[in-house]
């Protein structure tokens, strides 16, 4: 990649991230854990690691100047020559090869050190948020995180809470929708019949008995209308019909 | 007491079609359903029901078919022939059979789908397809053409126009049958002509315009929420095309998409690689450079020949029908959450609406009024409202945070997951589960999820 193409694709299509991107130094990362959590990236690339959660992230991003497109904006442009982002740096552990974590390093005192390996994994994850990469099949990923024993997890008292608690906002409403369902015989579970559907639902039942902490009513009650909100957008063709055009229903009785 | 407020909301839905039921009662009308016909609606005299469908995409196309087949004078508006709507194409196997579309309009048969996670673990999902399934990849501007010509060769009179907006009849018009008058620019079809004023004259209206619609607009049928989908068409070289001969994948994270994935489709000789938004849509272009960035070693070497943009609705406006004038495709909003699926959706609608129409005018003969209409309304609301439902549920669970997203292509991985939603897709029914295996899911499900929460918090951990 020439660096005259590379400038030209940033002004085609670049935001202020990726403006400090270019500034930020291409020093090579010997040992990403340390730079991670250094000062120094910390300051080019705030935003990211700041913000623990997704959407807070490209919420603080969002006032960074772009063109918001309207529903009339569509646009064609054609012929430009296709260029990516400068090599960012690549995460590089001595324990890292070929796509997955070398046990054989994580082996202290003849045992299997899972909460060091929990760590470099959270490290990498972290590292690839910062500075997401490609995903070559030359080197695929193959580590998967089931391999660490459950109980690896447990000793270190995770409790999931936060995500799930998001995830059981849909969850409440689409068990409530069950339960309705049931009732009046709508049959929006019998219909998809449906694994999701359950699948949501054993999860529902199982983190409103585990994780009670933010369990009172007053959160429930938000979760479940959020959870309830894309229906309401639904109904409201029928809601209209009822309010909105009374003239036309009388005398059309059969 | 959170439950009730469900519960009420719920039931609204069943209570506003059960209040409708009343007069309508869709299933009795059926047995008597000449009688009931001759009752209200008035024979039409010396001429057949006229029907316009204002926009030539697959909604349009697919209504003004079966109107023409229905024996209904159809007339079809669409402003730009040629038009290449921004659109991934991805077509699900059931579309084929159902809209008997020839072979040689599907570019690709995509068997293989990667789904690759914000740590980069891929999953392929396409492992459980038999033989002779696929996911169509076609072109817009050929499938558009060819549903819109054999519309016309069922009998539509297919228009090269502008529609600009409508005249409605007066409040005892729509019930006394009066008609609608549609003001249209035509265009002979040759460049740069500004095009001739025209008037037309109708009975009925299918508002089949698009994410922007017009007659949306002149029925004041409210506004939707929409995501901002943006697409580029690279031309990747020859050996790197060969990798997407019948591959295409899907990205997900926070850095190609806050709320959706981001995609890399194969078309007839090009990529498409593209990505969308609904909270975040002045970031899209940092969203695409993103993408494009993930999947930078597989389109290497590849030239941007277009470049395009266009919203996707979010969900139905609050209102899809009024007087003889109904919405369908995009003008409704009916596009998926999760997938982003609207094509077959499209074409599904135009169609339903369309039938309503051909059985309230008893194929043309007589005069339709709303509850007609609404028939449609009713039957789409019923046969897709689940499957809305459990796309929107997906959404919110699994693209909302980089930790559910991990869980999530972990469970893509699962072999009974692959075969569940490639069947929900293709087929658009869904198999009937199995309750061990629905257990083990939900197991491994939130094993996944644990795990995924874990490391976020380690990660939480190493910045402070
Ligand atoms: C980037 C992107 C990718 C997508 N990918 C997929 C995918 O892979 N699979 C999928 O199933 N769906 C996909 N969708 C969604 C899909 O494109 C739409 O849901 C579908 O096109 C809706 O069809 P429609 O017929 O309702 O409307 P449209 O396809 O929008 O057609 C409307 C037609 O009306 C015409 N028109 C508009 N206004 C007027 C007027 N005033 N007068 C006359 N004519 C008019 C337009 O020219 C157009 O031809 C994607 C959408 C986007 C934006």
């Amino acid at each position: 990649m020439s660096s005259v193409a590379i400038s030209a694709s940033l002004q085609i299509s670049c935001s202020s991230q990726h403006v400090t991107r270019k500034v930020q130094p291409q020093a090579s990362v010997a040992r990403p854990s340390r730079y991670v959590g250094s000062k120094q990236v910390t300051h080019v690339a705030t935003v990211n690691i700041e913000a623990p959660k997704g959407l807070s992230v490209a919420e603080q991003q969002e006032r960074s100047g772009l063109p918001v497109d309207g529903p009339n904006n569509t646009h064609d442009k054609s012929e430009h020559s296709l260029e990516t982002e400068p090599s960012a740096p690549r995460f590089a552990d001595e324990r890292w090869k070929k796509g997955t974590w070398d046990l054989n390093m994580f082996v202290k005192d003849g045992k299997m050190d899972w909460d060091c390996l929990i760590e470099a994994e959270a490290r990498r994850r972290k590292f690839l948020e910062v500075y997401p990469e490609a995903s070559t099949n030359e080197e695929p990923v193959l580590f998967q995180s089931s391999i660490i024993p459950w109980w690896a997890w447990l000793k270190r008292s995770y409790l999931p809470e936060a995500e799930l608690l998001n995830g059981r906002a849909a969850m409440v409403g689409f068990f409530t929708a069950y339960v309705v369902d049931g009732l009046t015989g709508l049959d929006m579970v019998g219909q998809t019949g449906n694994f999701v559907c359950k699948a949501a639902l054993f999860v529902t039942i199982i983190s409103i008995i585990l994780f009670r902490k933010t369990g009172d009513l007053e959160n429930l009650g938000k979760l479940v209308d959020e959870a309830t909100f894309y229906d309401k957008q639904w109904q409201a063709s029928w809601k209209d019909q009822n309010t909105a055009s009374p003239a036309d229903k009388s005398g059309k009785n059969v | 007491m959170s439950s009730s407020v469900v519960f009420k909301s719920f039931t609204g839905l069943l209570h506003s079609s059960s209040a409708q039921d009343h007069h309508l009662k869709p299933p009795r009308r059926r047995t008597t359903f000449r009688v009931s016909a001759s009752k209200t609606s008035p024979r039409l005299q010396n001429r057949n029901l006229r029907v316009a469908v204002i926009g030539g995409g697959p909604a349009g196309g697919c209504a003004a078919e079966t109107l023409a087949k229905g024996g209904i004078e159809t007339y079809l508006i669409e402003r730009k022939l040629d038009n290449c709507k921004p659109c991934g194409g991805a077509i699900p196997l059931c579309m084929v059979g159902e809209f008997d579309l020839p072979l040689d309009i599907i570019d690709r048969k995509v068997t293989k789908m990667k789904m690759i996670s914000p740590s980069n673990i891929a999953v392929d999902i396409g492992q459980t397809l038999k033989p002779h399934e696929y996911i169509g990849m076609v072109r817009r501007e050929v499938l558009d053409a060819y549903l819109r010509e054999r519309a016309a060769k069922n009998g539509a009179q297919v228009i090269n126009g502008l529609f600009m907006k409508m005249d409605i009849p007066k409040e005892g018009g729509v019930k006394g049958g009066a008609p609608y008058v549609l003001h249209y620019t035509e265009y002979d079809g040759k460049a740069g002509g500004t095009g001739v004023k025209k008037t037309l004259e109708v009975d009925a209206v299918i508002g089949a315009d698009g994410a922007n619609s017009r007659v949306a607009k002149a029925i004041g049928a409210g506004d939707y929420e929409y995501a901002i989908a943006f697409q580029e068409r690279v031309k990747i070289p020859d050996d790197k095309m060969v990798y997407y001969e019948n591959l295409a994948e899907m990205y997900v994270g926070d850095d190609v998409s806050p709320d959706f994935y981001g995609w890399v489709f194969p078309k007839c000789d090009h990529v498409a690689v593209g990505t969308g938004t609904v909270t975040h849509k002045g970031d899209i272009k940092k969203f695409q450079l993103a993408t494009r960035n993930r999947a930078r070693d597989k389109i290497l070497g590849g030239k941007i020949i277009r470049v395009e943009a266009h919203p996707i609705p979010e969900h139905p406006r609050p209102r899809r029908l009024s007087g003889r004038v109904a919405l369908v495709g995009d003008a409704a909003g009916y596009v998926t959450k999760c997938s982003g699926e609207g094509i077959y959706f499209a074409a599904k609608s135009g169609r339903m609406c369309a039938e309503a129409i051909v059985e309230g005018s008893v194929n043309g003969q007589r005069m339709v009024e709303e509850s007609d209409l609404r028939n449609y309304l009713e039957k789409w609301d019923k046969t897709y409202w689940p499957t809305y439902k459990v796309l929107d549920i997906l959404q919110k669970v699994f693209y909302r945070s980089n930790p559910a997203r991990e869980a999530f292509v972990e469970m893509c991985a699962d072999e009974y997951v692959q075969k569940m939603t490639f069947d929900s897709y293709l087929y658009k029914k869904v198999a009937p589960g199995n309750p061990l295996e629905d257990l083990k899911l939900a197991v491994n499900t939130i094993g996944s999820l644990v795990r995924a929460n874990a490391l976020r918090k380690e990660m939480e951990k190493l910045t402070v």
